[in-house]
């Protein structure tokens, strides 16, 4: 460790870090020094000059962000010449931009709706700009303390606002250069969708080339909003409304864990997210969810009053009256006749009471998580390397030599976590993405390995076999730390790199390729979703996955490991605090009657075996035919935010807390708890289900429950979980707590499941539809038509079939042909580019292909976004 | 590297003496012979030749400097002497090959004269004439004479002997501490000793290390790099590789603006034959350091020419100065450490090593060691490309070298140093030509150009050209410069359209100062001298505007076109050509 450097800023003594710049000092020392373009967490960039300062013995007025400190160094930031500058140049600042109030007296008094006694027209007036009072611009006006005469003149740049994207707003009237949200983009978001434009006196932030932003590669991170210094970009939902306070909190839209900033305006709702850049989980990152997707808390039609269902009607009620009636009744279920399914969403808390009120007050395991949460993903990992759950940090992956991608949406369903992947890439490391379908990263693929699918895990059996043929492996890490390479070895020796090929369909010297870049680097990363894996053959493949980990050494060193990425938002808290069929709290294995599963309760409904119910939030996440089987049950109570089919049918409706509400912990994928905290005060009478669980248990006879508060059972929890033995409220006020990674001293390798046949389709459906999404296609015919204030993008829609396939179907390109499957059709141009036979693949952008996809319905459970589902197809021409 | 240097030149010499034995013909057609027509003239001369039988060769070269006299057809005897004609059409071809048949020269207005010892009786010699008796030919040794096509007459003259000796005989130290005796400063406009900024390089231990030359050029009037490059590129190769050499570097660029289609073609020409002949790539003539060269190109734009402009180019983004402090010598193309030289610098350098530092060090004159290659233009009798010791004064040069105005009023002003280097006054005919001479006299030296305007240029007007040219090439990174650019832009217009507000001096003064001390690059930092200089000089120009509200020369009274793109932007399929395609 270098020692602290000394320097003084005006006169005050301070110490700095070396490698540090003058502005980084003053800021961590809380000394002011005005700036516009600088960004804590971003490097530096110096374009507006205002954190000029004075050196003494130096030459000019260096701009303080791009400085280095030096020891002994003597800095004035306010010196009569460095004011003089500011002024100077805050003065040709507001040559363009609309400053009628800046520098008025009446400022604090005017509102939006008063005439202004000096004339000032509308659009260069402050308090009618969306930023009004969050403007770093103005507060610098304020600092430097300007006049209101310029003798410049001011010239309006008079363009239209640009409200074509979905989600927010582009005034570039009010632009100032910058250059921030170019640079978020492309240095932490690794996007590059936008960037300056034209030059000199005109230059400005665009697309290249002018394509819309949804051409352009956005992700609509929202990134560019948040450091916006100025009005220039806004959020379209409350864009002129003034928060009062600001709450931070995790978000609860993924297992990623982002720590969001919650702001609160005067009259309680929830109006804006902006992402934390203190948060080692996210570094200040959101996604289109995240950041535009918590709305949902603010709406009306919140359920406010319990419900309970007389002479077949749901009337409104009081707590106490429907805990009196749900307590009664449940007395009736007790063991394996009650299931309880909870929100994956649930804080730690809740879902730990959840799992004791099955276990303790109900008698029995039936509990769990409400939707396919691919446990699969990490029972192998629990079993081998001793934690089920991610062996790595996230944001290391950044620092990774390699990352192989198998089967994950990660842009979409786990957005946060393509940032270190992508900001890796820019760095250098391999990026190695193994799917069948198009997605966002494969546009940054080093290799990009489309199997036919089903036969995954045939491919990385070939990784294997060509680490183990070429001599790649890690030797000392085999020697050292793991137990049964021969397992392994053995297995492999029915393996065939030729029959790999011809039976995932891709080149065996790009199966080659893939393992030689990820055994030859530093360390690798696995990121595996498992998408359009069947949950039998999850399991397999998550094995080979390890294997391949262990081969090479990359579990328990930096930047290297397995990532699991899991739906639901705490899936991996419910599970490590008990809320499981199969577990226990500490990931205890419940040795014997395991109870059943959300899928098995789902039949167990059906089949009469289950007959009381209890499902806690996310109720309209279940599909059709799940809504069908609670039909079934003789008693159910639904704690949900919304009215929808599954409430409206069941005897008891409790309003609950969402998450904007809630106090409490949440764990994300790779081990990080953080808080929960309430921002904003619950609906009506609406409650968390701690409150449900505790008051249930009390008028049930148990003894050894407590009020539900979040506190008391994060102790309990702290007590029961080992790994959470360290966790405690006053550690994670003051930042987020990494679980500990324990692994044990040996690590067993598995052998290799032979090679799967081929998904196949059937007579009627002869064909797999692979359909992928991208964020953007550039280059394409795309027409963005505006109605009822929602902007959906036409465009010529491709559907890529082999060549050979194309002539059996007497399909010439630029044909259109129709995908039909069992429930729905889908028309496109045929493209004859595809590489694997048998299969159609289509990208999707927000076209009619994904209108249609829409239209049938294929949701992924947790996204509501139509998912990208492999299903069997019938391709037939369409006659012109 | 099967061939040894020596056989190398014997084999260059060979095919020398059989080109010497008979008539040679030269044609410049470069830049500045291109634009007068040498390649129609090059073509009907080859014609001609054939029809005649004549035995001669006929070969390209590149700009010998006497640009007001292009095309020139040079005329090589066996004897050795050279004849010049001067701005030949293809109607002169005829009685040029007449004269050249009867070895009957008389003098005409088209014979410009002649060169070397020999002579031709009855015939001027070039030597004697202001605009080659000044010139110390070092840099331009060999433009307008070797075929810039041809690296065996590189070698002829002299060439890569230099790397040769280095290679062969010297160490990095050795080889910096010539540079540094030799005295030589940076040729592009800052004028840092070459050694000591070579040494920031080679005191650096990090593995890749980049050796840059500079031949963006988008200075109006300057058009020495171009011409280097153009007319003798393998100078420019041969000086990069030793940079290399000394540097410990493996990589060298030489950066091009797109638009330069003679220099890059002629740069990517001479690097490809250095390769063929073993002078780049691996085991370079059996000494086993390696270096690698390709030619960079990048969009329109002048501050692309800004060092650290110029590598965010060279990685493939907008060209935009970055902050300094990493200075390039840490942190340059791709974070690696790198040194940059304009094309200039680099081109001294294989005469230095292969005559010695303290020879260069002679030339000039105290601090300014060398020579200075200028580009004169404007309103004079010989525009061209002359290189001249320093220590001239610039009276000697505008009146001799540049023999006057054309249009033969008095000399009113200069316009040195590109449009950032503002102007000087008439009375500054006195000034010594050296860096510390201009720099007292508040100009600078820069590239090389000097524009020459007479009395019947009203400054208001020189200034506004030139500061629309600075605004509308400002990258629009940093604020003071974006903005202030536009504004000054704006003040002038409207005083050279007699609408100046009373006050505009001082607001235009106060814009400048806020762009000299705020601004990131030179571009914004020395945007305003075009304004300060002609308000030092000539304030008396904007008073009339001001108050008087009348033009005092009436130049200002046509219409003012404001610059705009000069060129289509470089598309993929231009980059895909095969001749611009990186070897």
């Amino acid at each position: 460790m270098t020692e602290p450097l000394k320097l003084s800023i005006d006169g005050v003594e301070i110490t700095a870090k070396p490698g540090q710049t003058v502005l980084q000092a003053a800021i961590d020392n809380n000394v002011y020094i005005p700036y516009l373009c600088y960004w804590p967490g971003m490097k530096p960039y110096g374009s507006c000059r205002m954190c000029a300062v004075e050196v003494e013995g130096g030459r000019g007025t260096p701009a303080s962000c791009t400085l280095p400190v030096a020891d002994g160094m003597v800095v004035t930031t306010a010196s009569p010449v460095v004011s003089d500058l500011r002024h100077g140049i805050l003065e040709l600042l507001l040559s363009e931009h609309p400053h009628g109030c800046l520098t008025c007296h009446r400022v604090e008094l005017c509102g939006p709706q008063d005439i202004c006694l000096r004339h000032v027209s509308v659009v260069d007036r402050c308090v009618v700009c969306p930023k009004n009072e969050r403007c770093e611009l103005k507060d610098t006006v304020r600092y430097v303390n300007m006049s209101m005469e310029s003798p410049l003149t001011y010239n309006y740049r008079n363009l239209q606002v640009e409200t074509g994207d979905p989600f927010y707003d582009r005034d570039y009237n009010l632009c100032i250069v910058c250059a921030r949200c170019v640079r978020v983009c492309e240095e932490i978001r690794g996007d590059d969708a936008v960037t300056m434009i034209e030059r000199s006196g005109t230059v400005l932030v665009g697309t290249s080339h002018g394509s819309s932003l949804l051409e352009s590669g956005c992700e609509f991170c929202g990134a560019c909003i948040d450091v916006c210094p100025v009005g220039a970009l806004t959020e379209r939902d409350h864009k002129w409304d003034k928060a009062v306070k600001t709450v931070k909190t995790t978000c609860p839209h993924c297992s990623v864990g982002c720590q969001v900033n919650l702001e609160v305006d005067s009259r309680g709702s929830a109006i804006r997210s902006i992402g934390d850049w203190d948060s080692p989980v996210s570094n200040g990152q959101l996604c289109y969810m995240g950041k535009f997707g918590n709305e949902f808390v603010n709406r009306p039609d919140r359920i406010r009053m319990p419900l309970v269902r007389q002479h077949g009607e749901l009337v409104e009620s009081s707590w106490e009256d429907a805990l009196s009636i749900i307590a009664s009744r449940l007395s009736d279920y007790k063991g394996d006749a009650f299931s309880l399914l909870v929100s994956p969403r649930s804080t730690n808390e809740q879902a730990y009471l959840a799992g004791k009120f099955a276990r303790s007050v109900m008698g029995t395991n039936n509990v769990d998580i409400a939707l396919d949460h691919r446990l699969e993903l990490i029972e192998p990992l629990g079993r081998r390397l001793g934690n089920m759950a991610a062996t790595g940090t996230v944001s290391e992956i950044e620092d990774a030599g390699c990352v192989l991608v198998v089967n994950s949406n990660v842009t979409e369903e786990h957005n946060v976590a393509a940032v270190p992947i992508k900001k890796g890439h820019k760095k250098g490391s391999k990026l190695i993405i193994i799917d069948t379908r198009e997605v966002e990263l494969t546009r940054y693929a080093d290799l990009w390995l489309r199997p036919f699918p089903g036969t995954e895990n045939a491919l990385i059996g070939g990784m294997l076999k060509v680490i183990v043929d070429e001599g790649l492996q890690d030797t000392d890490f085999i020697a050292a730390q793991s137990d049964g390479i021969e397992f392994l070895t053995s297995s492999l020796s029915t393996y065939e790199l030729d029959t790999v090929a011809s039976t995932t369909g891709v080149p065996a010297d790009k199966i080659a390729s893939a393992a030689r870049f990820f055994a030859a680097s530093s360390s690798s990363a696995v990121v595996y979703a498992l998408d359009n894996i069947s949950a039998d053959d999850r399991t397999p493949l998550t094995e080979s996955l390890i294997d391949l980990a262990l081969v090479t050494g990359n579990v328990g060193k930096p930047s290297s490991g397995l990532f699991p990425l899991r739906p639901g938002a705490n899936s991996q808290g419910a599970l490590d605090v008990g809320c499981s069929p199969h577990y226990l709290p500490g990931q205890v294995s419940v040795e014997n009657a395991p109870g059943l599963t959300g899928p098995e309760s789902l039949e167990a409904m059906a089949d009469g075996s289950v007959k009381a119910v209890m499902v806690i939030g996310d109720s309209p996440l279940f599909t059709q035919e799940a809504v069908h089987a609670f039909s079934h049950t003789e008693f159910l109570v639904v704690q949900d935010l919304f009215m929808n089919e599954l409430a409206q049918s069941a005897d008891v409706v409790l309003p609950m807390t969402s998450f904007a509400e809630d106090e409490g912990t949440v764990t994300n994928i790779d081990r990080w708890v953080q808080l929960r905290r309430a921002a904003i005060e619950a609906p009506g009478e609406a409650r968390p289900s701690t409150y449900t669980f505790a008051e249930l248990a009390r008028r049930m006879g148990a003894t050894d429950f407590s009020d539900g508060e979040p506190l008391a059972l994060l102790g309990e929890i702290a007590r029961a979980v080992p790994t959470y033995a360290a966790i405690n409220h006053d550690a994670l006020e003051s930042g987020s707590v990494q679980l500990p990674w324990n692994q044990p001293a040996r690590l067993p390798f598995a052998a290799l499941a032979s090679l799967a046949p081929r998904i196949a389709g059937d007579e009627s459906f002869p064909f797999l539809f692979a359909p992928g999404r991208v964020l953007a296609m550039p280059g394409e015919d795309i027409e963005i038509i505006r109605s009822n204030g929602k902007n959906t993008i036409r465009r010529e829609d491709a559907l890529e079939m082999h060549p050979e396939d194309a002539i059996s179907l007497g399909v010439a390109p630029g044909e259109i042909i129709e995908v039909a499957t069992h429930t729905h059709r889908i028309r496109g141009m045929a493209r004859t580019t595809g590489i694997l036979r048998g299969v159609v693949s289509a990208t999707v952008l927000f076209g009619e292909l994904a209108t249609a996809l829409d239209a049938s319905g294929d949701y992924d459970p947790m996204l509501k976004v139509p998912g990208l589902h492999i299903m069997p197809v019938r391709v037939e021409k369409v006659p012109s | 590297m099967a061939e040894t240097f020596e056989t190398l030149q014997a084999t260059a010499q060979a095919r020398e003496d059989t080109l010497n034995s008979g008539l040679r013909i030269r044609v410049g057609v470069a830049l500045c012979g291109e634009a007068a027509g040498a390649f129609e003239v090059l073509e009907a001369l080859n014609a001609e030749v054939a029809s005649r039988g004549l035995a001669a060769s006929v070969q390209e070269v590149g700009c010998i400097g006497l640009c007001y006299a292009e095309p020139l057809v040079d005329i090589q005897l066996p004897n050795g002497s050279r004849v010049f004609y001067r701005n030949v059409t293809t109607e002169d071809l005829p009685a040029i090959l007449d004269a050249v048949s009867s070895a009957n020269f008389r003098p005409t207005d088209k014979i410009l004269g002649t060169l070397g010892d020999a002579g031709v009786a009855g015939l001027p010699k070039i030597e004697d004439t202001p605009q080659w008796k000044y010139q110390i030919r070092i840099a331009t040794r060999n433009t307008g004479t070797v075929d810039p096509g041809e690296i065996q007459e590189y070698i002829v003259a002299g060439g890569y002997t230099g790397l040769a000796k280095a290679l062969a005989s010297m160490t990095q130290e050795e080889l910096i501490e010539e540079v540094k005796t030799s005295g030589l400063r940076g040729r592009g406009g800052a004028a840092f000793p070459t050694g000591v900024k070579w040494g920031f390089l080679q005191g650096s231990k990090r593995p890749n290390k980049y050796v840059l030359v500079n031949c963006e050029e988008g200075d109006p009037g300057a058009y020495n790099d171009k011409g280097l490059v153009e007319s003798d590129p393998h100078t420019v190769v041969e000086g990069t590789i030793i940079a290399g050499f000394a540097t410990g570097s493996n990589y060298g660029y030489i950066f091009i603006r797109h638009g330069h289609v003679g220099p890059i073609r002629r740069a990517q020409g001479a690097i490809k034959q250095a390769y063929e002949m073993g002078l780049l790539g691996q085991n370079i003539l059996g000494s086993g350091y390696n270096f690698d060269m390709e030619v960079a190109l990048t969009g329109d734009s002048y501050v692309a020419g800004e060092e650290t402009a110029l590598m965010e180019a060279i990685e493939g983004k907008r060209s935009m100065p970055r902050a300094r402090p990493p200075f390039p010598a840490q942190s340059g193309v791709w974070a690696n450490p790198s040194n940059i030289n304009n094309v200039k610098t680099v081109s001294y350098v294989p005469e230095i090593v292969r005559r010695g530092g303290e020879w260069f060090s002679e030339i000039g004159y105290e601090r300014s060691k060398g020579t200075a290659v200028l580009c004169l233009s404007g309103d004079v009798n010989y525009p061209g490309m002359y290189e001249v010791p320093f220590g001239l004064t610039l009276g000697q040069v505008v009146n001799e070298i540049a023999g006057g105005t054309a249009s033969g009023k008095d000399v009113k002003l200069l316009q040195t140093g590109g449009p950032l280097g503002g102007v000087l006054g008439s009375d500054s005919l006195e000034i010594m030509l050296d860096y510390e001479g201009m720099s007292a006299a508040g100009a600078i030296l820069g590239s090389g150009g000097i524009i020459v305007g007479a009395d019947d240029i009203c400054v208001v007007d020189l200034a506004r050209t030139l500061v629309a040219f600075c605004q509308f090439e400002s990258c629009g990174k940093c604020f003071p410069c974006r903005l202030g650019m536009t504004h000054l832009v704006e003040m002038l217009e409207r005083i050279a359209a007699n609408n100046g507000r009373p006050g505009d001096l001082d607001l235009m003064r106060s814009t400048g100062k806020t762009m000299a001390m705020g601004s990131l690059c030179g571009h914004g930092q020395l945007g305003f001298n075009p304004i300060s200089s002609a308000l030092k000089f000539f304030e008396e120009d904007f008073h009339v505007h001001l108050e008087e509200g009348r033009c005092p020369t009436g130049s200002c009274n046509g219409a003012f076109h404001r610059p705009t793109r000069t060129r289509p932007l470089a598309t993929a399929e231009w980059y895909a050509k095969e001749e611009y395609a990186a070897p």
